[in-house]
């Protein structure tokens, strides 16, 4: 077992390569998410680390060992797909076994290895089976299996819940979060669901366009994103594009100009003077009567709809600019057309640089 | 970057790329550019091609021909293909062995067999002039056209059929509920989305007839045809300058070349998506229709199959010369065959052999190359192994004549140019067919393999060539049946000794032996119905799984 560790990495062809230096720690037997949206370079960065995408420049360290310039075959890993990739002329058993008799494993072990993940993945019963007579959920369970059987360095996953439906998605996502920890192998995931990346990592790294926007616990990108595009991009929120009258240090509350009203709001990062966004999440805002409150702005209720456990609001400030709020339970008194104040908390509302 | 990533492919990509340059890139410009040289006279081949009537007539009576013969087997292909997607009747299972008429039966026995049926000494031929009734003469335009027209048409038969089975049926109901009559409805929906189908297997349809040597030289006579002149000016410039050999033989890639560029582009353009194919149900055939439909259906496969009956009945017809005496039967004329002269048999089975299996080596390797592999050298490699489609027998053969008599690589004269030729000949078909379910076998499972230990090579034997054998197991009995069954290209470099079947055949029917020459049809026919029939009865492979 190893940590992984990426140094100034860059891949593909050209001026504008695919990833370009890209440095990044993932700690050993932590499960790290790769987060972003398609052709972000997110399967990219997971196949150069498997050993399927040449480097162009940079470094790649399994632990203490550059596996920088080693083919795939001899990188000891697991790897896991979003197709499954299970040899369809092989049965589970022989499947999971594959990369046991490739290490010239004395059969004896390969039974035991074999029967003991299959058990891990709850798929006992089903060894003499061949692949199409699973179903899909099954089918990643062992090809879940199949990769852990070779006790490997690292474990990758490229999307592998991607092609499952809503209930067998919970359902795989709990096998692997729990043979992940049982196991503690160094875990790389690759998605661009943002509930599966909150729900399974230790860590997260959001890619944009070959670059890590942000990293870190699944906690800090939610509640305390670094820009606009990671705050959208993890849950919904609301960004709003405002003034800032004077520059500002990190960790300070800073003052905004929105809509005529002077509000505060917590500056991660330093910022200047000037053009920013504030950032805030509909469920951190409070809608209330109309009223001279502090750290809020007038506005009018477009739409009210019950939820059940929460209500949605649509407001619109007095320039017309629409936002959502999510109030917990049944919100007696607010109804569409009526006027209302929006109260900004200072401490979860950001302020990062547009 | 890193060299570990391609080493293994790279290096049989440049392997592959050799051959098919040595043996396919090479005898081809050594054709075009023995064309422009100047030949006996001092006038160049062009300028003989223009000049002399005898040969600008070829040209355009091939394109003529080609034309014609494109009609005939779409007005025959398209309507049964029809009847045979959308009704269902009596005997219809007959119609699904069509497609195997054309592997079965060579063209060469389909020349041989219509003129024993209807021709100067064909049995219909006499029958009626016994009644006093004289039929036009089977030589020239009418049989060239008949007999092409009946090899032909079951290539537009299965490119219509699979596109009429691909055709959502939906559209049709969603047309009918709109207001569109049935019949109008057909011509609106259904005929816009499959003629480009029909157009592309048409044109495939073209460049056969283009190509066409044994029907062309059999039937032709005085009718002056592209690949018979080619044939006849290699024959006569044996040891000089091979101008107007070379010269008609890139009139012909020329020709060729252009209708395949028009395939291509008419089958990019033309595809259109359709949502989860829902072919209509088949409908009983009732009322006034039935009897017509069937009649003609059942027409098209008597006429089909009749190659088949006269090369057996023949086979066992005694001979005296070139008179058959049709109704007397004897055993010697397979006797003689196998006892007395087996050689042809016997050069057939040892040359297409080591070529069948050459070719399917190949083939696995192409296949995997360039659809799996893809590096700075497959693109070359699609094209060139398709070029083959390309050329006709006869220039491929006169190519591989002109560049390999003596030179650095002696192989006429030698068994060995008749393998080249097989080989070259058959690769598309064995590329296509090898390969064709690795479009099914998703990169990741390569992937996964090699994720686990197993080194690139390795893991093409142990995961990927598994998954492909059933497919290369079909493309063996493909190449198979239409190497023992080449002509063109064989006749063109054989030497005395090395004769196959076919070539035989050819050459006894050129003497009007006709007994003797189904006698060795009959062993043909067998020599490619066994592996057929053991293939789709035993090993339950399905041979059109590519089409």
């Amino acid at each position: 077992m190893a940590g992984i560790r990426i140094d100034n990495l860059v891949v593909g062809y050209g001026a504008e390569p695919v990833i370009s230096d890209l440095s990044l720690d993932i700690a050993d037997g932590s499960l790290f998410t790769l987060l972003g949206p398609s052709g972000c370079g997110k399967t990219t960065l997971l196949r150069t680390i498997a050993g399927f995408i040449p480097v162009r420049a940079g470094k790649l360290f399994f632990g203490d060992r550059d596996v920088t310039d080693l083919p795939a075959y001899r990188r000891d890993i697991g790897m896991v797909f979003q197709d499954y990739a299970l040899f369809p002329d092989k049965s589970v058993y022989d499947n999971v076994a594959y990369g046991l008799r490739a290490r010239n494993v004395p059969e004896a072990t390969i039974k035991t290895t074999v029967g003991e993940y299959l058990e891990r993945v709850g798929l006992s019963a089903f060894a003499q089976r061949m692949p199409a007579a699973l179903s899909g959920g099954q089918r990643q369970r062992v090809a879940l299996a199949r990769a852990l059987a070779i006790k490997p360095t690292v474990l990758l996953m490229d999307e592998p819940l991607s092609n499952l439906d809503a209930k067998l998605r919970v359902q795989v996502r709990e096998t692997i979060a729990d043979l992940q920890r049982q196991v503690g192998i160094t875990t790389v995931l690759v998605t661009h669901d943002q509930e599966e990346a909150l729900a399974l990592s230790d860590r997260i790294g959001l890619l944009r366009l070959g670059k890590l926007e942000q990293v870190g616990g699944p906690e800090d990108l939610y509640a305390r994103p670094v820009s606009a595009y990671v705050a959208d991009f993890v849950g919904a929120a609301n960004t709003l594009n405002v003034e800032l009258s004077a520059p500002t240090t990190a960790g300070a509350l800073a003052h905004v100009a929105l809509e005529g009203a002077n509000l505060q709001a917590f500056a991660p990062a330093a910022l200047p003077a000037g053009k920013a966004v504030l950032i805030a999440r509909g469920e951190t805002l409070k809608l209330g009567p109309a009223a001279n409150d502090a750290n809020s702005i007038p506005c009018t209720v477009r739409r009210r709809q019950y939820l059940g456990g929460r209500t949605s609001f649509r407001v619109a400030t007095a320039s017309g600019r629409e936002i959502l709020v999510e109030a917990h339970g049944a919100v007696p008194g607010l109804a569409a057309g009526d006027a209302a104040a929006l109260r900004f908390d200072p401490a979860q509302t950001l302020v990062v640089a547009s | 970057m890193t060299r570990h990533f391609k080493d293994v492919w790279f290096v049989l990509s440049a392997a592959t790329l050799a051959l098919f340059a040595l043996f396919l890139l090479y005898p081809l410009l050594n054709v075009l550019s023995a064309s422009l040289s100047a030949g006996t006279g001092g006038q160049s081949g062009w300028a003989t091609l223009v000049n002399d009537p005898r040969y600008s007539s070829a040209v355009t009576n091939t394109l003529l021909l080609g034309a014609i013969v494109t009609v005939t087997s779409t007005l025959i292909g398209v309507p049964l293909a029809f009847v045979a997607a959308r009704f269902s009747f009596h005997g219809k299972a007959l119609i699904a062995l069509l497609p195997m008429t054309t592997l079965i039966v060579p063209e060469v026995i389909a020349a041989q067999t219509w003129l024993m049926i209807l021709g100067n000494n064909g049995f219909v031929t006499r029958a009626f002039a016994d009644w006093g009734i004289r039929l036009p003469s089977f030589y020239g335009w009418f049989g060239l056209i008949t007999v092409m027209t009946f090899v032909y048409y079951t290539y537009v038969y299965i490119g219509t059929l699979a596109a009429i089975k691909g055709f959502d049926s939906q559209l049709e109901e969603a047309s009918q509920s709109l207001g569109v009559p049935p019949g109008r409805t057909l011509l609106k929906v259904m005929v816009p989305v499959v003629a480009p189908s029909i157009l592309a297997s048409a044109l495939l349809v073209f460049t056969l007839v283009v190509g066409n040597f044994a029907v062309a030289t059999i039937l032709g006579q005085r009718v002056y045809l592209l690949s018979v002149l080619t044939y006849q000016s290699f024959v006569s410039e044996v040891g000089t300058n091979p101008v107007m050999q070379s010269t008609l033989a890139s009139v012909s890639i020329g020709i060729v070349a252009c209708a395949l560029f028009a395939q291509r582009w008419i089958v990019s353009r033309g595809r259109y998506e359709i949502v989860q194919g829902r072919g209509a149900k088949p409908q009983p055939l009732a009322g006034l229709a039935t009897l017509p439909i069937a009649l003609g259906a059942a027409l098209i496969m008597i006429v089909s199959l009749l190659p088949l009956v006269t090369i057996v009945a023949g086979a066992f017809t005694r001979a005296r010369g070139p008179v058959m005496r049709w109704g007397e039967w004897t055993t010697a004329n397979l006797e003689r065959v196998f006892l007395s002269a087996p050689d042809p048999i016997v050069n057939t089975l040892i040359f297409a052999g080591i070529a069948t299996v050459l070719s399917l080596l190949i083939s696995t390797v192409v296949g995997f190359l360039v659809v799996k592999k893809r590096n700075a050298l497959t693109p070359s490699i699609d094209y060139l192994s398709a070029l083959p489609l390309a050329l006709s027998g006869t220039v491929l053969g006169i190519g591989l004549m002109i560049s390999f008599n003596g030179g650095f690589l002696p192989l006429a004269g030698t068994g060995a140019i008749i393998v080249v030729a097989y080989l070259i000949r058959r690769l598309p078909f064995g590329i296509r067919n090898a390969s064709s379910t690795l479009y099914n076998i998703p990169n990741s499972i390569e992937d996964a393999s090699i994720s686990l230990g197993v080194p690139p090579l390795r893991t093409f034997f142990k995961v990927v060539f598994p998954l492909m054998l059933p497919s290369i197991a079909a493309a063996a009995v493909l190449v198979w049946t239409t190497t023992v069954a080449e002509l063109s290209a064989s006749v063109v470099v054989y030497s005395a000794g090395q004769e196959t079947m076919p070539i035989q055949i050819f050459r006894l029917i050129d003497s009007n032996l006709m007994a003797q020459a189904s006698a060795y049809g009959l062993v043909l026919v067998g020599v490619i119905l066994i592996p057929i029939l053991i293939a789709t009865t035993v090993f339950k492979i399905d041979l059109f799984a590519a089409k």
